[in-house]
């Protein structure tokens, strides 16, 4: 078994992740108008909505999982 | 050299899901166009912008749309009238695209993605059938609704795969290839749904479309709630079924070895199983639902790898059908990652509380969530066979029940799945905690 990671580790990993998601919603809520413009142009630019759901999926994915070890929801046997 | 036909066969597969890619298939309909209404004269026409393109023609409104209901200046989606193959330059129907978000719509984006999620997490497919008309109740137009639904799954089900995959469930290789095979399958699915649009129209496809749906969820969600309940009260560890036993043990080439599934089976085998699954994501748009059992009763993996290894598959069928919808500029992101922000907790949520249940409980759930969303499909029987003019007319107040029953049974999926698997993973972590202490 891994040896378990901190509750300090764990609360600034949350605490960052937590940040980076905050900010990426914020920029995308205030900048609707553009966004919902652009990223329904089609073609080539797929590549804004694809690539979007990535980001958000990569770090909001990493805030959910430091978020859910920090309340002692882990998996059995601490993978 | 057995190595090397394994790579050819793989390749092949890849090549044909390459060809369906660039074909275009599974996209929107061909009759609806977005952009922008800029003017409606007197005589019921209207001069339309089309989107990127920036042509200027003109449209005709049907007699159900009156001049003063076209929003002008604002982004629309216009479904046009269609003559056999023929569109015409009539309007059906004008749908707003982006839809304003007050609290109670962000709200409800959230719990459905939660649950959604967690049931994705937990049985490997999922969420889709219930967020797609949750979404078009709340006023999304449906094309918009399938296509942002189908950019939240990937990112989703690569968050739930890559979790999977450390608690050592997920078959990255038999995801794969069955995804491969998944995509040939879709475009088999498209081509049948065509003919039967081509021969019967409309609502002969809405009827065929409900009743695959239904026969498959029935007797699959039976036989699987059925091997689950057998699971539970004879208390054993769940056996390969003879026919997955039987098919392992022909020896025909390429044989392959699925490490994390502990499965030798030949290629053969595995490809038909993903294409049935792609033939039924065309047709029902839940692939999971034959993917998983025919993982499970087919193949020989357990609920555990079949379920994990579907979120590979889905990951890849999600990315490929977000270009496909992206390509024509339908995805509103703002909903992508409203759902994402809730599903992403659920997702990771019903990945670990498998580590804590037996593989029967991955079987209830899925068992229960297929018998109870036949309901919703099952519902909508009665009027594709009067559309048909197999049955009288429906009274309006009828048609508003059976649409009633058709949603709810799918919010009574949902939730069914969310209280049992929340169920399940509480009891099973107060038992591995009281183990410890």
């Amino acid at each position: 078994m891994k040896p378990k990671k901190s509750k300090g580790s764990l609360l600034v990993k949350t605490l960052i992740f937590g940040a980076m998601s905050g900010a990426l919603y914020y920029l995308l809520f205030s900048n609707e108008e553009w966004v919902t413009t652009t990223y329904t142009m089609g073609g080539w630019h797929t590549v804004y909505p694809v690539g979007t759901a990535l980001l958000f999926s990569f770090v909001h994915g990493a805030f959910a999982s430091n978020f859910l070890s920090l309340l002692g929801i882990e998996p059995k046997g601490g993978h | 050299m057995r190595r090397s036909l394994i790579s050819l066969i793989v390749c092949m597969l890849c090549l044909f899901a390459a060809n369906a890619v660039l074909a275009g298939g599974g996209g929107p309909p061909k009759n609806l166009i977005k952009g922008f209404f800029l003017r409606v004269d007197s005589d019921n026409t209207a001069l339309f912008k089309k989107d990127v393109t920036g042509q200027e023609i003109v449209l005709k409104l049907s007699q159900d749309i009156k001049p003063e209901d076209v929003p002008l200046n604002r982004k629309v989606l216009v479904t046009l009238k269609t003559e056999g193959h023929k569109i015409t330059d009539e309007v059906k129907r004008i749908s707003i695209m982006f839809i304003n978000l007050p609290v109670s719509k962000v709200v409800a984006l959230l719990v459905v993605g939660l649950i959604g999620g967690l049931l994705s997490g937990f049985i490997g497919s999922g969420g889709a059938f219930v967020l797609t008309p949750s979404m078009m109740s709340l006023g999304v137009p449906g094309a918009v609704a399938v296509a942002s639904n189908m950019c939240h799954k990937f990112p989703k089900a690569m968050v739930g795969a890559y979790k999977r995959w450390k608690y050592g469930q997920a078959d990255i290789k038999l995801g794969i290839i069955m995804a491969a095979s998944a995509i040939v399958g879709v475009q088999i699915g498209i081509q049948i749904q065509k003919y039967i649009l081509d021969h019967w129209g409309n609502a002969g496809s809405n009827l065929y479309v409900s009743l695959m749906f239904v026969i498959i969820l029935v007797v699959v969600g039976t036989y699987v709630f059925y091997d689950a309940f057998k699971l539970k009260k004879g208390g054993k560890e769940a056996q390969v079924t003879r026919l997955a036993r039987a098919l392992q043990n022909i020896n025909l080439p390429p044989m392959v070895h699925f490490k994390q599934a502990g499965i030798r089976i030949s290629l053969w085998f595995t490809v038909p199983v993903g294409v049935a699954t792609g033939m039924l994501a065309a047709t029902i748009a839940v692939g999971g639902f034959i993917g998983v059992p025919g993982l499970i009763y087919v193949i020989g993996a357990s609920a555990m790898v079949a379920s994990a290894t579907e979120l590979v598959i889905a990951f890849v069928m999600g990315m490929w059908g977000s270009i496909q919808w992206g390509l024509s500029g339908l995805i509103d992101i703002r909903l992508t990652l409203l759902i994402l922000a809730a599903s992403l907790f659920g997702v990771q949520l019903g990945a670990l509380g498998t580590t804590y249940v037996k593989d029967y409980m991955i079987k209830i759930v899925m068992g229960a969530v297929m018998l109870i969303v036949s309901v919703s499909r099952g519902a909508k029987i009665p009027g594709y066979l009067a559309d048909l003019g197999l049955r009288s007319p429906l009274s309006p107040e009828k048609a508003v029940f059976y649409d009633a029953i058709s949603f709810w049974s799918l919010v009574a999926a949902l939730a069914t799945a969310g209280i049992i698997i929340s169920a399940a993973m509480i009891k099973g972590m107060l038992q591995a905690r009281a183990e410890t202490s």
